[in-house]
């Protein structure tokens, strides 16, 4: 049963290119790869992902939040620049999680920010899973 | 042959102001916490090559393009000649490096607009793309660069960096150059000084540039 779970992701993971890639693709490769990192893997929760959202870690001086507020529904300002950031709930900003690679690269350099370290598949995955719950 | 000056007073702190900034602009890129710094150094980068290209043409002799540009034909001529050991000793630039500090001004200065147009968020996204590719090729080039000299020196048994900071190179007392142009070097390292001062972001960001460097090491 396992196995077929697993080859009916890899399917949909393979023929995910053919088409413009939807919030739901990307959260979809971070299950992918979250099942690869942890067997016990139980899926995302938006609740996990609003508490790793709003909370700083490691003693850090900076959360998502810094910036993006503790309302990604609405505009965010930098701490450092004082520029607004774009809603990062794409209910209000439907551009948002529609690009995988600028998806990732933007965690890379935001976690390093916030947490000294690159965020695992399944924190990403509980983030997004949270700004997709958001409504208008 | 004598000691003779060779580079004047503005293309050195030019070329030292620019390393300083270039090197600054690479050690901030990496956090958001530094945002401020790093488009500090990129707009710094930016002035200090307008400066070298006008400098370029109105400097004392060894600084002038028309003084170490030359054609394609004649940097292969040179590479061969240099092969061969045969190679022509250049007071100042030799063609090949020459055609180094060109591109590494061309790079400089697309690198600062790339920048510029992440910062205020014109155009698409790929201008990211390209402000990264842009500034790692000028890195490598820099790479190049340092590499270029130090082979050079050798080869010519003189010391090209130690040159780049007195300014002097042995020569002919003729192919000196008159005029070392103090006041108006003092001048641009004045002006970038105090664009620093006014505009460098507040202490907290310094700590994070030291945090910064601690990480790196």
């Amino acid at each position: 049963m396992k196995q077929l779970a697993i080859g009916f992701l890899s399917l949909i993971a393979i023929a995910l290119p053919l088409r413009a890639e939807q919030p739901q693709d990307i959260i979809l490769s971070h299950a992918l790869q979250a099942r690869q990192d942890n067997a016990d893997f139980l899926g995302f929760d938006s609740h996990r992902g609003e508490q790793f959202f709003k909370s700083q870690h490691n003693g850090g001086d900076w959360s998502c939040a810094s910036c993006h507020t503790d309302n990604p529904a609405v505009a965010g300002l930098h701490t450092v620049t004082k520029k607004e950031i774009e809603p990062m709930a794409p209910s209000v900003n439907p551009a948002r999680f529609t690009n995988i690679s600028k998806v990732e690269k933007w965690f890379k350099r935001n976690c390093k920010d916030v947490l000294s370290r690159e965020c695992t598949a399944q924190e990403k995955g509980d983030v997004i899973t949270y700004l997709m719950s958001l409504n208008r | 042959m004598s000691s003779i000056k060779v580079w004047d007073l503005p293309t050195r702190f030019f070329h030292c102001l620019l390393v300083l900034s270039f090197a600054g602009a690479f050690l901030t890129a990496e956090s958001e916490h530094n945002r401020d710094l790093h488009v500090l150094f990129g707009y710094t980068v930016l002035g200090l090559i307008v400066f070298r290209l006008l400098w370029g043409f109105i400097g004392s002799r060894y600084a002038r393009f028309s003084n170490f540009v030359c054609s394609p034909k004649g940097v292969v001529l040179y590479l061969c000649q240099l092969i061969k050991n045969q190679a022509a000793h250049s007071v100042g630039h030799n063609p090949a490096g020459g055609v180094v500090i060109v591109l590494l001004l061309l790079l400089g200065i697309a690198s600062g607009l790339s920048g510029w147009a992440v910062y205020e968020d014109i155009g698409t996204d790929s201008f990211t793309e390209w402000h990264e590719l842009i500034s790692n090729a000028m890195l490598a080039l820099v790479c190049i660069h340092i590499t270029g000299v130090v082979v050079s020196s050798y080869l010519q048994g003189e010391n090209l960096i130690a040159a780049m900071i007195t300014g002097k190179k042995p020569g002919e007392a003729n192919q000196a150059i008159a005029n070392n142009a103090s006041s108006l070097a003092w001048l641009v390292l004045v002006m970038v000084i105090g664009l620093w001062f006014w505009a460098w972001p507040d202490a907290k960001d310094l700590n994070w540039l030291l945090h910064t460097i601690v990480w790196w090491q």
